[in-house]
């Protein structure tokens, strides 16, 4: 087992909404990135993994609030720190973040440079120019990208470029942890690819050590991460390899979820195309048995009433089921 | 439809706005139901005659009087004609006199007028005094006399043989004339205006002439910009170019400038009420036309109206069916920012005297006009302009008000 | 300057010069367009207003010829042009002898100064006011708006009268009317500088009013609108400070307001000349005042002219400083020449 570089135990945050509303959209999350490894978190729309992206940060402002949890950074616990000691020491420099809409993730009246410099200047207010213009076109040129994008503005770059800008901003200051929230998703194809090929260059480069790849795009996740969790209502519902998680899911949500998509790899072809009946639970008031409950297919009425905790399985894998893991395979196996 | 509106009424603003205007438009309507007098009838002599409730004095002197001893009557009746203020100027005339200061003191009403009686000559001339100064001590010096004197007023008649003075009654200070019993009563809860018109009842019709000129400018604006807007908008090209082109350039030429221009080129006697209203209309379509547009060049690709072209409908028939809904509450939205500001447009246009001719109807601008010819701010005659103003406002806000909350239904991203 | 910035600037000089063309041919067809003989027409309207009978056939005369209604509408258009190049907007009737140019050079004076520093002014602390509400939120933003919805709904007019029943008529700090003491010759004493100064302040401060609440809500809603934008959270979590990104917000929502504001002028300009009149200020609102009430067509076709004149050069001057703040113009240039 490598070092452990992202650490997050039991963290809850929630939205407030403007009539004062609690949206419980992150339940105690748990989890565990190992150094070169990278992690996909999967889900619906609206499931919270957007959320849990942003509650990843340690880093929260209205509406998005902190409830409980840990965040553990290569031993650094950041959840108890200062907001603005978060912000200078660890945002961009320990963590950093690819939006989902990385179109407009960039300020559109300022030149890529001086962004740069903006962020570098946020962390050390006394580092030349020079020295800042040199270092961003040497990562920049690092990365694939043409130094002359730097004196751009956002609005002349295209989009896959764009795209590609902001990744190699968030990585500036060498992060361990990078965080990329749908990074590929409003891009066309071949954007996508070199978008996803920079990503894994930057990791197999050592740029940063650990990932995590957020995105509903199954396929995609399956081909670039190592391990994948499945996001269900604001709490984690599976975890396990991206092998074990697409081919061999436990839970009945990420069966369905599974079974929702086309992965067009051997073996899942045969697989009949199906899609979950029904919508997810309102975060408001989060029912108090199984969040699944009322769109699973074998559900009891004890899931219903009682809390249902994640469950160890063989091959270090874990789900949120009240079944046991040779209970559910025999079901499945039974359709 | 229904939920629509159903979100719209949960709007604070919307409701807020709506609940104005619409008891704004009740008043314009149930007015003139109870108070059926002309509006634009002279009945007052002379000019501002302040709010308040005017008895006859001819009436209450021949209704049967009653008596009441009240104890204070002699205070307010002094009080009235000898306030803080006239023991002041009384004063500073005695002191004036080369009376001492010492000897003058201005609460002992009757010293103080005994002193001013054996004292005050309308002629002498202070040093420093004004004419004025001196008319004003004249005045008061009339209006002491007899102040504290105790009899009544005798009312008397000439005889018709001898055409000497006879004395029908004697009106005793502690008479009463029970207001109901006086048969003539009025009661101008804004007083008169400079012509002698009774302000609420004029400014009620006026309100209700210029949300008529609102509404007819509002929708003849609306009209035109909504079908240059879909026009441009849908069929793009040439036609779209031809109409941008004309549209931006009267966005830049200021609409009022233009106003100002055909309305004195109208002339006076052929300026209606609804001649005003048209030209105001024609003249302030333009952002309702580029906004359409807008809004109808992002509908103009969307899927369903791709799909209604492929099944062969006429332009017509999308614009109706696929494009006009969509944009609907946009447009009603315009409407009522339209509405308010060709309310504003003849209220600045009737100040500059350009507005309707003044004949027939009253309208907000040409009240604030008359007021403003006749000074009534200066003068501080605040009746004549201040409910105008505030009529005005309420118009406008509760308009915009509306115009805010629609805006937060449908536009959700303003939500803050 | 760069090739693209200089494309930009010939396309809204070009555009200047197309509305000036344009506002001219209105302020010329117009009056024309009114059923029967314009000479005729007017020259019964004077027939009212004028107290001198021996002038009053020369301005007949003299407005037969300059008119040249018996002449093609295309060569009444070529008189009409030339004339006004000339600077030659004919003789008033209401102040005659004295030529309308004359009149319309005394009053401009008094309108530039008045009405650019008020609309200037008024736009920087309505922005300031409307970036505050949408930043601080809470109560700023609860009693902000509502206060600025309404002074933005007040006619202009009632602001000034309100404004002056306060400070002129109850408090009487200021002056009711004019533009310096009716006692004074204009000169270069203190004494009238001085009354100018004092004379000067109502009719501002009820201009600045007006435009603060329109343009507190346009920036309010601007700014809510760029807090929430994408780059905002990007550069949080890259852990810039909120006081660069707030900076980054206002610059952003600015831009558009700049805009706004070239839009908007014409509209501004127009209540800020009733705001003149209520205030008998002397500048060309009370200019045109006086024209209308002595029915004095070349001097309200003059001040019309003007002042659409005035607010399309502002208008340009507006969009010539927003293409040289904004790169996305730029931008948009150097796209157009490439595709």
């Amino acid at each position: 087992m490598g070092k452990v570089i992202l650490e997050v135990r039991e963290l809850s945050t929630k939205y407030v909404t403007r009539f004062g509303e609690n949206v419980y959209a992150v339940d105690r999350v748990s989890l565990k990135v190992e150094e070169g490894k990278s992690l996909g978190i999967a889900g619906e729309s609206g499931c919270g993994k957007s959320t849990l992206a942003l509650s990843l940060m340690g880093y929260y402002f209205a509406p998005l609030h902190y409830i409980s949890g840990d965040i553990i950074i290569d031993g650094q616990n950041i959840s108890k720190m200062h907001p603005d000691e978060v912000r200078r020491k660890i945002l961009g420099k320990e963590i950093a973040y690819i939006p989902q809409a990385a179109m407009n993730a960039l300020n559109p009246t300022l030149k890529i440079i001086n962004f740069i410099e903006d962020v570098i200047h946020a962390h050390d207010p006394k580092v030349p120019k020079k020295e800042i213009h040199d270092m961003a076109r040497q990562r920049f040129e690092e990365l694939g990208l043409p130094a002359e994008v730097l004196q751009k503005y956002p609005v002349e770059l295209s989009g896959g470029m764009k795209q590609r800008t902001v990744i190699a901003t968030s990585v500036i200051l060498s992060p361990k942890v990078l965080i990329a929230d749908e990074p590929s998703s409003a891009l066309d194809v071949t954007s996508q690819k070199m978008v996803i090929k920079m990503l894994k260059d930057m990791m197999e480069k050592g740029l940063v050590k650990a990932m995590i790849f957020i995105t509903h795009e199954l396929p995609l996740l399956y081909n670039v991460t190592d391990d994948i969790m499945v996001m269900y209502a604001g709490q984690i519902v599976e975890q396990g390899t991206a092998q074990q998680v697409v081919f061999d899911p436990l839970h009945p949500y990420s069966k369905g979820l599974m079974g929702s998509i086309i992965v067009p790899e051997s073996g899942v072809r045969d697989v009949k195309l199906t899609a979950i009946p029904g919508a997810p639970p309102n975060l408001k008031r989060p029912p108090q048995g199984c969040r699944f409950a009322d769109r699973c297919k074998y559900v009891q009425a004890e899931c219903r009433v009682q809390s249902i905790y994640m469950r160890e399985a063989a091959n270090n894998r874990a789900y949120r089921c009240i079944f046991p893991e040779e209970q559910l395979r025999k079901v499945y196996q039974n359709e | 439809m229904i939920h629509t509106l159903r979100q719209v009424f949960r709007s604070g603003k919307f409701v807020t706005g709506f609940v104005i205007f619409v008891s704004l438009l009740l008043i314009v309507l149930i007015y003139p139901l109870l108070v059926p007098d002309d509006p634009l009838a002279i009945i007052g002599l002379g000019t501002f005659f302040p709010p308040g409730i005017y008895v006859n004095v001819y009436d209450s002197v021949n209704v049967s009087p009653y008596t009441l001893n009240l104890p204070d009557a002699t205070t307010k009746r002094i009080a009235d004609k000898l306030g803080p203020k006239e023991r002041q100027d009384m004063k500073e005339f005695l002191l004036a006199a080369g009376i001492p200061e010492e000897e003058i003191d201005i609460e002992d009403t009757a010293k103080l007028l005994d002193l001013w009686e054996k004292n005050y000559d309308p002629n002498k001339n202070i040093e420093g005094m004004t004419l004025a100064k001196m008319r004003y001590y004249q005045r008061l010096n009339n209006s002491l006399k007899g102040l504290l004197a105790t009899e009544g007023l005798i009312v008397a008649l000439p005889n018709a043989q001898t055409g000497q003075l006879e004395q029908v009654k004697v009106i005793e200070q502690s008479d009463y004339a029970n207001i109901n019993e006086v048969p003539n009563v009025r009661v101008l809860p804004l007083g008169t205006d400079n012509f002698g018109r009774d302000v609420l009842t004029e400014l009620v019709k006026a309100a209700g002439v210029s949300l008529q000129i609102g509404f007819v400018a509002g929708l003849i604006a609306t009209l035109i910009g909504l079908v240059l807007g879909l026009l441009a908008g849908y069929l793009g090209g040439m036609v779209d170019d031809i109409i941008m082109f004309f549209t931006n350039l009267l966005i830049v030429i200021p609409s009022f400038v233009l106003l100002i221009l055909i309305s004195f080129s109208i002339g006076q006697d052929k300026r209606g009420a609804i001649t005003i209203a048209t030209v105001i209309g024609f003249t302030s379509w333009v952002w309702t036309a580029r906004a359409v547009r807008a809004q109808v060049l992002s509908l103009r690709n969307r899927d369903h109206v791709n799909l209604s072209r492929l099944s062969g409908h006429s332009t017509v028939y999308i614009i109706l069916n696929d494009i006009l809904p969509y944009i609907m509450s946009y447009v009603v939205m315009a409407l009522i920012l339209q509405i308010s500001s060709g309310i504003l447009a003849e209220a600045g246009l009737s100040i500059l005297g350009l507005g309707p001719r003044t004949t027939e109807v009253p309208t907000l601008g040409l009240m604030m006009n008359w007021a403003m010819i006749y000074q009534a701010h200066v003068l501080g005659k605040w009746w004549a302009y201040l409910p105008v103003l505030v009529t005005i406002a309420l118009i406008t806000f509760s308009m915009n008000l509306m115009n805010t909350g629609l805006d937060q239904v449908f536009n959700p991203a303003l939500r803050e | 300057m760069s090739k693209s910035y200089l494309r930009y600037f010939l396309n809204k000089l070009a555009w200047l010069l197309v509305t000036a063309v344009f506002a001219f041919i209105l302020n010329f067809t117009l009056p024309r367009l009114m059923p029967g003989d314009p000479v005729a027409a007017i020259t019964a309207r004077i027939a009212q207003g004028m107290s001198n009978t021996t002038g009053m056939k020369e301005v007949y005369e003299r407005y037969a010829e300059q008119f040249g209604t018996n002449k093609p509408i295309h060569e009444q258009f070529l008189i009409y042009m030339k004339n006004i190049l000339q600077g030659n907007f004919g003789t008033s009737f209401s102040q005659y002898p004295r030529p309308v140019a004359d009149i319309i050079r005394a009053s401009i004076v008094w309108t530039i100064a008045l009405q650019f520093p008020a609309i200037i002014v008024g736009w920087i602390i309505g922005n300031a006011l409307g970036a505050m509400a949408a930043y601080l939120k809470k109560g700023f933003d609860k009693v902000l708006m509502p206060i600025s919805i309404f002074v933005s709904n007040f006619p202009a007019f009632g602001m000034a009268i309100i404004l002056m029943v306060i400070f002129a008529v109850n408090l009487k700090w200021f002056p009711t009317s004019g533009g310096y003491g009716y006692n004074l010759i204009p000169n270069f004493s203190w004494e009238f500088i001085w009354s100018v100064i004092v004379h000067y302040q109502l009719p501002f401060w009820s201009i600045v009013l007006i435009i603060i609440g329109g343009q507190a809500i346009g920036m309010r809603s601007m700014s809510i609108y760029e807090l929430n934008a994408d780059y905002v959270k990007y550069a949080r979590f890259l852990g810039i400070k909120d006081r660069v990104i707030v900076r980054y917000v206002f610059r952003n929502a600015m831009l558009p307001q700049i805009t706004g504001l070239a839009l908007s002028i014409g509209t501004m300009v127009s209540g800020a000349l009733v705001a003149e009149i209520v205030f008998s200020y002397p500048g060309l609102g009370y200019t045109m005042l006086n024209g209308v009430m002595g029915q004095d067509y070349p001097l309200i076709s003059a001040v019309t002219l003007i002042i659409t004149i005035m607010t399309l050069i502002a208008n340009f001057l507006i969009e010539i400083l927003y293409g040289i703040i904004d790169p996305r113009i730029k931008a948009a240039q150097a796209e157009e020449q490439g595709g």
